[in-house]
């Protein structure tokens, strides 16, 4: 089917107001053209941040704008807000205001609502706004900042004045390198630099020459003490030295000793047994003292008997 | 011989006069488009065409270069947004600068390249042959008969072509939020419904409706300024093309400056 140039240019036409009419409507539905819309009016005593149009946000949902502003008779600055029917639920008697001025972006006032069932606003109470200033709380934290970058500054600008002023200390230090690298460009020696005259360094030249005489004779010396002391060495530390003799005669004495102890272990338990065979002897000795005066009694019974009878007699048992 | 300074003057003085005699010819254009007997059949018919030519014949590469051209500003700008750590600022960036700023931008360009310098050569070619002539012999109004329909059709086909580069922007903007923040349809359009302020949409609509009267008039008012010879239609194009883009860039920065205020 073939279009004529009328129908085509009528379809486009229709087609493309219906869209743009359609993306109108949706757009006025959407932002409530349509509803009805519920005033209310906040009090502030500065109308500083505040602007016709500012959006009202609950829980960071845009819910109203700003419509006037004015200010009354006691110079307190009354703000007109309107709120769509469908986000009226939100501001109730015990919401709180809020002026938010963040310090990227716009100012917007803030509903905070604690308790949802509270009863709805009544329009005629004028609650206050609160005034948050992101703005000037950066100021006030970043003015320290300020105020040591300023120093810092200061001083970078007193160290580069110092350095381009030609009879400061940079420029002092400057030229005295500049002499000490000239001066070593033109002496012969460091040495020379330093006392600045020929006899000095001429006496100093000797003097290390003494020195160094001095420290030759050392070295010899050291040398014989170093040889002295090898001998010594060899003598007490040696395979003949005193010192493996000494070791030997006390390895020896040790073993002898140890032999001695021996020895005196044995004279320790003869003497123990001789003292307990002098207990015995005492014993002994009283027993044979019994004996000795049993066999007394014995011989003067013995002879009692003998002296008596005729036939000298007598039957042992 | 004339000095400096009255060379300067006679370019000011010619200058004023020239701006004052469009202005009085935009005037009676205008004034035109709201009388009755202006539509009449002869009218109606070129007002069609002329919409047809303008609009309608362009209407398919327009929707792919506005699908391709958007979808590639909506990209840039979104990216941008998301490394400034600016998302919360979408739905502002594209109601206040892309679409009532850059959609009736591009759009009048896309026009104007093509048929503001159409109207231009084909006002011009018509003096030479002397077709306006015949025309005042018929007793045919020029206002009305060539006029009238080519500047009211300036006006609908910006007006409508830049509102479907707008839409097309917008919902391109759905797919690009979805793919470079992962954001919710639901969430890219209450962002959007946020930022959205009827008079912005009234000031495009109106600055739509200026571009297309004047890229429409002026072509006509220079080519019709040809004389009666081939080569001065050349000049009176180029001359008309130059005054377009110059008046295209004044009711650019007049319409920020009704932003600012």
């Amino acid at each position: 089917m073939t279009m004529s140039r009328e129908y085509k240019v009528g379809l486009f036409i229709g087609v493309t107001a219906f869209i743009v009419v359609i993306a109108l409507l949706y757009l006025a539905i959407s932002k409530g053209v349509l509803e009805r819309i519920h005033t209310f009016t906040l009090s502030s005593k500065s109308g500083e941040g505040f602007t016709e149009g500012m959006p009202v946000v609950f829980s960071g949902f845009n819910i109203g704008n700003v419509h006037s502003l004015e200010l009354n008779d006691e110079g307190v600055v009354l703000i007109h807000i309107k709120v769509p029917d469908r986000h009226v639920k939100w501001v109730r008697a015990d919401s709180s205001f809020v002026l938010y001025r963040p310090l990227i972006g716009s100012a917007r006032i803030m509903v905070n609502t604690e308790n949802l069932k509270s009863p709805p606003l009544n329009p005629r109470k004028i609650p206050e706004v609160l005034t948050v200033n992101d703005i000037n709380d950066a100021i006030a934290k970043i003015e320290p900042v300020l105020d040591r970058v300023t120093e810092i500054a200061e001083n970078i600008q007193i160290i580069t004045r110092n350095l381009s002023d030609p009879k400061g200390d940079f420029h002092r230090v400057l030229g005295n390198a500049e002499k000490i690298t000239s001066n070593f460009a033109s002496k012969k020696s460091l040495v020379e630099m330093a006392v600045s005259d020929q006899e000095s360094v001429k006496a100093l030249n000797e003097s290390l020459k003494k020195l160094k005489d001095i420290t030759a004779n050392i070295d010899r010396v050291l040398v014989k003490i170093d040889k002295m002391a090898d001998k010594t060495d060899r003598e007490i530390y040696g395979e003949n030295g005193a010192l493996p003799q000494i070791n030997m005669i006390l390895k020896d004495l040790v073993i002898k000793l140890k032999k001695l102890d021996k020895t005196v272990d044995n004279i320790n338990s003869i003497s123990t047994d001789a003292s307990e065979g002098m207990k015995d002897l005492h014993i002994l000795r009283s027993d044979i003292d019994d004996a000795v005066k049993s066999i007394d009694h014995v011989a003067k019974k013995l002879d009692g008997l003998i002296g008596t009878k005729k036939n000298p007699e007598f039957r042992v048992p | 011989m004339k000095t400096f300074w009255e060379r300067l003057g006679h370019a000011a003085i010619r200058m004023l006069e020239d701006s004052a005699d469009t202005i009085v010819f935009a005037g009676r254009v205008f004034v035109r488009i709201f009388q009755r007997k202006t539509y009449s059949s002869a009218m109606r018919e070129v007002l069609v065409n002329q919409i047809y030519f303008t609009s309608v014949q362009i209407l398919p590469v327009f929707i792919i270069v506005s699908v391709f051209f958007g979808s590639l500003l909506i990209g840039i700008v979104f990216t941008i947004l998301k490394d400034l750590g600016l998302t919360e600022f979408i739905g502002h960036v594209l109601m206040g600068l892309i679409v009532t700023e850059l959609s009736p931008f591009l759009t009048v360009l896309l026009i104007t390249l093509r048929s503001a310098s159409a109207i231009n050569t084909e006002m011009a070619v018509m003096k030479v042959n002397r077709e306006m002539k015949t025309l005042e012999t018929f007793r045919i109004d020029i206002i009305d008969y060539l006029l009238a329909p080519r500047v009211l059709n300036g006006i609908i086909s910006i007006v409508l072509l830049s509102s479907l580069f707008s839409i097309v922007l917008l919902i391109s903007g759905i797919l690009f939020a979805k793919l470079i923040f992962g954001m919710n349809q639901d969430v890219y359009m209450n962002m959007l419904l946020d930022s959205t302020r009827f008079s912005d949409i009234i000031i495009m609509f109106f600055k739509c409706a200026i571009y297309g009267f004047f890229i429409t008039l002026i072509p006509i008012r220079f080519g019709l300024r040809a004389s009666h010879e081939l080569t001065s239609i050349p000049v009176a194009v180029s001359r008309g093309m130059v005054n377009v883009f110059a008046a295209i860039l004044i009711i650019e920065v007049l319409s920020l400056l009704t932003k600012l205020y």
